[in-house]
């Protein structure tokens, strides 16, 4: 580019109009997460600091555990099967044929809904004597309980609607990385005589891989902090993470320093798991 | 072979059961309370009311509910878009600025609502805004939210401004500030337009940051949740019947723009 006359000296002034976003960040962002750390480390009976007392009070607490151990399963596992299914979807709207535009916008409803309300379907969907077991029935089968807080069945059930909801995203993904992929190579296959299954694992599904990739990473960090679809599907006992937990905690105990501790403990799994988001970010 | 109409009934198939967990809210919605709790459940309407719609509009939490849920989103969206506008024309301009940015927008998109909300509400009780009646503390917290969206969709639209328009205003005697106002500013508008609707989306349906921030001001989505918690099944269909009206809307005349904002971020 030619240099106008200036130049360095409006970059940087440039770069000084990035700053009150940076400053929003560090007085919204930096700053709280700093004061959690404190409070997280603050003894709640005496005030003193620092303090381990707070983390002391989680290990003493089953729920938290149960919190914990969630916070790595529901996030797996719903991760798991909004890949399968999205890539399922993906795979079957880039087909061609008459109505698949109106059904990849139908597709998508679930997820640009507010949030809240989807869920607040979910919670009658498995209601003791909801929808779910209205179908058991109309079908002759027994009712299940769904929600038994601690149950296996209460797990799957919060992995089915956190799913369900965010399937949309994944599927989206996909397409975007089926439509890039060259008509040729689809044309070349067929001439090779690869047809269906093969074509599909041996030459469909490499080239996906780096959707794939988005994907995992993305969904990953974002189930972490999975919050809505348990507590709103299974209260706050019902199928806990972290940030239930926390939630909880601060709510309906008052109990600032443990919510604090458990808040930064949610904080730093999220680091730790988006540290490969930022790499690649920075690399690219 | 004829797949075609084969495909597209498996097709809507896949779909009506995709969305029929919505389309039972809505019958909810218009049934009476007492049909919500009969076991087994129905599936079509017996009796068709409009009972639940009343009920909720003489609920004066409600009305209180769409002031605060409207002006917080309003106030987000002017907000986030006053800040990410200046740093996505930066950094679209100023290909240095592109990664320590981008890094910083992977840490604020990635960062769990829930710990971030404990800390705020701390801070917000001493700082007068825990509870705000304009829920000014969850505005805040809501332009924090919407800033990584508004800042990758905004600086996708500026960048395909040509920087040589910008450049021959400045020759033509324009002040920096003049280019981007009258040149840049009005050339990436649909995405200006994207991100304000974008972020206003994202707090209309936010839940997380509402419910710890604004106990007992309520905005809409804890509104619903308290109501669906507290066994009113009818009421709180017709709330969410309310909600999903004006999102439906506007996905069906956004949905690139939304499509777009969905897919920002994701490394494209």
């Amino acid at each position: 580019m030619r240099q106008l006359p200036g130049a360095p000296r409006r970059g940087r002034a440039a770069a000084s109009l990035a700053l009150p976003m940076i400053a929003y960040f560090a007085l919204f962002l930096a700053y709280p997460t700093a004061h959690a750390v404190r409070l997280a480390f603050t003894d709640p009976f005496s005030g003193a600091f620092p303090s381990a007392e707070n983390f002391r009070l989680l290990r003493a607490d089953p729920l938290f555990w149960r919190a914990l151990a969630n916070n790595a399963i529901l996030p797996a596992l719903s991760v798991a099967l909004e890949v399968i299914l999205g890539l399922a979807l993906a795979l079957f709207l880039s087909l061609r044929f008459p109505g698949r535009r109106f059904l990849r916008t139908a597709v998508i409803v679930p997820f640009a809904l507010p949030e809240i309300v989807f869920l607040t379907a979910m919670r009658y969907v498995f209601a003791p004597r909801g929808y779910a077991n209205g179908a058991l029935v109309l079908l002759g089968l027994p009712p299940v309980e769904w929600l038994l807080p601690g149950r296996v069945a209460t797990l799957a059930t919060v992995v089915a609607a956190d799913a369900w909801r965010v399937t949309p995203v994944v599927f989206l993904l996909f397409l975007a990385a089926l439509a890039s992929i060259p008509e040729e190579i689809g044309e070349a296959a067929v001439l090779d005589g690869a047809t269906g299954w093969r074509r599909l694992v041996h030459i469909t599904l490499p080239l996906l891989r780096p959707a794939l990739r988005a994907a995992l990473l993305l969904r990953g960090v974002d189930a972490l902090r999975i919050f809505a679809t348990p507590l709103v599907v299974a209260g706050a006992e019902g199928a806990p993470v972290l940030s239930t937990y926390a939630y909880h905690q601060w709510s309906d105990y008052g109990n600032e320093g443990m919510a604090a501790a458990a808040a930064t403990a949610l904080a730093l799994l999220s680091a730790v798991c988006a540290a490969p988001l930022l790499r690649r970010e920075v690399r690219r | 072979m004829k797949r075609g109409p084969i495909l597209l009934a498996a097709g809507l198939v896949v779909v009506a059961a995709d969305l029929l967990p919505l389309a039972l809210v809505a019958k909810q919605a218009f049934t009476p309370e007492a049909e919500s709790f009969a076991w087994p459940p129905t599936w079509i309407p017996a009796t068709l009311t409009a009972d639940n719609f009343r009920a909720l509009r003489s609920a004066a939490e409600l009305e209180y509910g769409f002031f605060l849920s409207g002006t917080v989103a309003l106030c987000s969206a002017l907000g986030t878009l006053s800040l990410a506008l200046p740093a996505a024309w930066v950094s679209a301009r100023h290909p240095r600025l592109d990664r320590p940015l981008d890094a910083l927008m992977v840490v604020a998109r990635a960062f769990p609502s829930i710990a971030l909300a404990v800390p705020l509400a701390a801070l917000f009780v001493r700082a007068g805004l825990y509870n705000h009646p304009a829920g000014l503390g969850l505005w805040f917290a809501h332009t924090l939210l919407g800033l990584p969206f508004a800042f990758l969709v905004l600086r996708t639209g500026f960048a395909s401004v040509p920087r040589e328009l910008e450049e021959a205003a400045l020759l033509d005697g324009a002040t920096p500030l003049g280019a981007f106002w009258r040149v840049s500013l009005p050339l990436a508008r649909s995405s200006v337009a994207a991100a304000a609707v974008l972020v206003f989306l994202v707090s209309w349906d936010e839940f997380a940051y509402a419910l710890l921030l604004q106990v007992t001001n309520r905005p809409l989505p804890p509104l619903l949740y308290y109501l669906a918690a507290f066994g009113h099944p009818g009421m709180a269909s017709a709330m969410a019947v309310v909600m999903l009206v004006p999102a439906l809307a506007i996905i069906a005349l956004l949905e690139p723009a939304l499509r777009a904002g969905v897919l920002a971020g994701s490394g494209r």
